[in-house]
């Protein structure tokens, strides 16, 4: 027997290889057999070179694999239309990027593969997603998507506003209405305040934030129907209408579409708004195409004159609802090994600040190891900063309960911006208008449940 | 064998003939027709199997007050564009049916709003509305013009906003009234426009009991054929005003597709279109007896 007999030096040699071999393969994504084909769909943002980024970042992985990635682009416009017809289709891409609500409802569907043990295999590779983020992804304990980034509004001012007629930078939705009435100038078609109450994220994102921040919410801690029949969601509804009939925006305000927030602010006919850094994005481009001395010094001013601050509290607390982007593996998918490769590929540290970089502050990592890697990035001036935190402020659709499909529906059907627009539009009082809309979301909840 | 005596001896041959036909009118109407009622009767969710639920959507929309906003928005949004359809339509016809200089150089002109895109009609109508300072055309006229001090934002109140979206389907629709109107007078007898001149008729008289008694069947094709197409129009009011301010322009199409499409209920969004079959079959059935007469 002696020849199995094994020296302490010939052990630990064993064992270091061992743990070294181990921890490799712990860190490394799933094996990847053969040359994989795979169907990646991406959000096609304003902010043209993150898209870019995100399609480079896919190719490098084909390149390393072997392998092909057509990358399919969706916008927000029409995300919503090309999932529905690709599940009914049954023609889902391998690897999706889904919104916010969008894990919840397409897990429901069946449509995504439980990545439960995938998110734990490349938790050492990628980092953990926040306590407050990863409720996203995490339907009935499973987790069906890993989450990348957020993509959250802030507080856009004018700087020169503010200071002009020392009036003091919102921290509260009520402090912004009040400032909204300091800096209002109607004669100059120049307004306190734009936000509109319409169907895009300007509008039922920024309605959520008010809701919760207030301590409103339709949903209770375990995804229920609860009543929205309160003395908070009238507050939430008469700041949501007041600032309407007070005259403190310009009178188009509700009929803006996404960008029409992005244009006023630019052109310096209103004072704050609410919006993602792609209003940052605009400005510094507009810097990079200046034509000459002269232009270029009016909108590096303009770029140094724009402050981007954390979304309002309300009395409760600040809660900011954001677009909180997710990878997704379909069940359809006929290589899900690969897709798996291509996601944990993705989702590293390298490539997250490679992206991240092309995003002018629009995208904020969530997952810490994305985070960590991008604290130099977002120190580079006050407004970056701010970008960096978007992920604290983070709460997802029907908080403070998980997302649910009813939840999800809640949003959908714009009821939450339909009813301010009862007020303003249809002259109904705050009271009717909160019982419609209560009445409409206890009829989603009765037909969907939680 | 007396089957096919009795049906000729071409019988087997028309058959086949028939069937590539026969299997386009099944394929293409007659399955998603019949496939859009089974869904009206179920309560199928984007990716869930339907479950058949009787008519529980058709009474959900009955009682639903924002169905029957779209059904009163639909109807004003269609009777309006049809009536200034109409009626600039006779007009265009009647001017481009005259014998002046340049008039061919016109009726091309006057064809472009109705081989324009749809899409890019509606953005422009939306920028001529807007109230964007500096851009939108009638405030910036009305602004330079010095007849005003701000500007007017046409849309944000029901009333503009459905104004706005009628006048953009107008636009694009009402060459194809001209155009149909001015063949239908190029058909009517210039005889019966001297008797009646030597009868006295002057040119009102002469509009009312000749041009429109001759031009009954063109306008009634026109409205109706028009009726089905504004009644489902979804580009227009989509890219104008998404069915807002709040649902002041929502109408079956864009609330058909919010319901369906973002709230993901097929089988409700498509009780909504079904609302209007009823409706459109009576419309078809007109339109088919009229267009069946004119060819006896």
């Amino acid at each position: 027997m002696a020849h199995l007999r094994v020296s302490r030096r010939r052990f630990l040699i064993g064992a270091g290889t061992a743990g070294a071999a181990l921890a490799l393969g712990a860190r490394e994504a799933p094996a990847q057999k053969k040359a994989a084909s795979l169907r990646l769909w991406i959000l096609k943002t304003y902010v043209e070179p993150t898209n870019k980024a995100v399609e480079a970042s896919a190719q490098r992985w084909a390149a390393k694999h072997g392998g092909t990635v057509t990358v399919e682009y969706f916008t927000f416009e029409d995300m919503q239309t090309k999932y529905v017809a690709a599940i009914e289709n049954k023609n889902t891409p391998d690897v999706g990027q889904l919104e916010t609500s969008a894990p919840a409802r397409f897990a429901g569907m069946g449509q995504l593969l439980d990545l439960s043990g995938f998110a734990k295999q490349v938790e050492s590779q990628v980092g953990k997603p926040p306590a407050n983020v990863a409720p996203v992804t995490i339907v009935d304990g499973k987790t069906w998507a890993i989450p990348w980034y957020i993509m959250a509004p802030f507080w856009y001012v004018w700087r020169d506003e503010f200071e002009k007629k020392k009036v003091k930078l919102p921290t509260t939705f009520e402090e912004a209405k009040q400032a909204a009435h300091a800096l209002n100038r109607p004669k100059d078609n120049f307004y306190g305040l734009g936000q509109s109450w319409n169907r895009t994220a300007d509008g039922y994102g920024v309605m959520q934030s008010l809701m919760y921040s207030y301590g409103a919410g339709w949903a209770t801690r375990d995804g229920k129907y609860r009543s929205l029949k309160t003395p908070a969601m009238q507050k939430v509804m008469r700041w949501a209408t007041d600032i309407y009939k007070e005259g403190i925006q310009p009178a188009d305000t509700l009929t803006w579409t996404g960008s029409g927030n992005n244009e006023n602010f630019i052109a310096h006919n209103i004072a704050q708004t609410s919006n993602g850094p792609s209003i940052t994005f605009a400005m510094e481009n507009a810097v990079a195409k200046a034509t000459d001395a002269a232009d270029r010094k009016k909108k590096e001013e303009a770029l140094a004159n724009h402050l981007a601050l954390p979304h309002p509290a309300g009395p409760e607390a600040r809660r900011m609802w954001a677009i909180a982007m997710s990878f997704s593996i379909f069940k359809n998918s006929k290589d899900p090994e690969a897709a798996m490769s291509l996601v944990a590929h993705l989702l590293s540290p390298e490539e997250t600040l490679g992206v991240m970089k092309d995003s002018y502050g629009q995208f904020a990592p969530v997952l810490d190891k994305g985070r960590l890697a991008s604290k130099d990035y977002f120190s580079k001036n006050d407004n970056y900063r701010t970008f960096g935190r978007a992920v604290e402020w983070f709460v997802p659709t029907g908080w403070p309960g998980p997302i649910t499909a009813a939840a999800a529906e809640v949003q959908a059907s714009n009821v939450l911006t339909d009813a301010p627009a009862k007020v303003i539009v249809d002259k109904w009082s705050v009271d009717q208008a909160i019982e419609w809309e209560d009445k409409k979301i206890k009829e989603i909840y009765s037909t969907l449940g939680a | 064998m007396r089957l096919p005596r009795a049906l000729g001896r071409d019988t087997g041959a028309a058959f086949l003939f028939l069937l590539p036909l026969l299997v386009l009118v099944i394929g293409l109407i007659g399955y998603p027709f019949a496939r859009a009622i089974w869904l009206s009767l179920t309560d199928k969710l984007v990716g869930y199997p339907e479950r058949f639920v009787g008519l529980r959507n058709y009474e959900y929309l009955w009682h639903d007050d924002t169905f029957r906003e779209v059904v009163r928005n639909t109807l004003v949004f269609t009777a309006g564009s049809l009536v200034l359809k109409v009626l600039t339509g006779l007009a265009m016809a009647l001017v481009l049916n005259g014998a002046w200089r340049g008039r061919n150089f016109f009726r091309g002109l006057f064809l472009l709003p109705w081989i324009t895109s749809t899409v890019i009609i509606a953005l422009t109508w939306r920028w001529m509305f807007d109230a964007f300072p500096g851009r939108g055309f009638f405030n910036s006229v009305l602004l330079d013009a010095g007849l005003m001090r701000r500007p007017i934002a046409f849309m944000a109140a029901p009333a503009g906003a459905m104004a706005a979206v009628i006048v953009a389907n107008w636009w694009r629709a009402f060459p194809f009234f001209g155009v149909s109107y001015l063949a239908g007078m190029q058909a009517i007898p210039r005889e019966l426009y001297d008797a009646a001149s030597v009868d006295g008729a002057g040119a009102w008289h002469r509009f009312r009991h000749v041009t429109l008694p001759g031009l009954k069947h063109v306008l009634i094709v026109t409205i109706v054929l028009s009726f089905i197409l504004t009644i489902n129009d979804f580009n227009i009011v989509y890219v104008m005003t998404r069915g807002g301010p709040g649902t002041a322009t929502q109408v079956f199409a864009t609330y058909s597709y919010e319901v369906a499409f973002n709230q993901l209920r097929w089988g409700r969004g498509v009780t909504v279109s079904i609302f209007l079959v009823p409706v459109l079959i009576v419309a078809i059935a007109l339109v088919s007896r009229y267009l069946l007469r004119e060819r006896e």
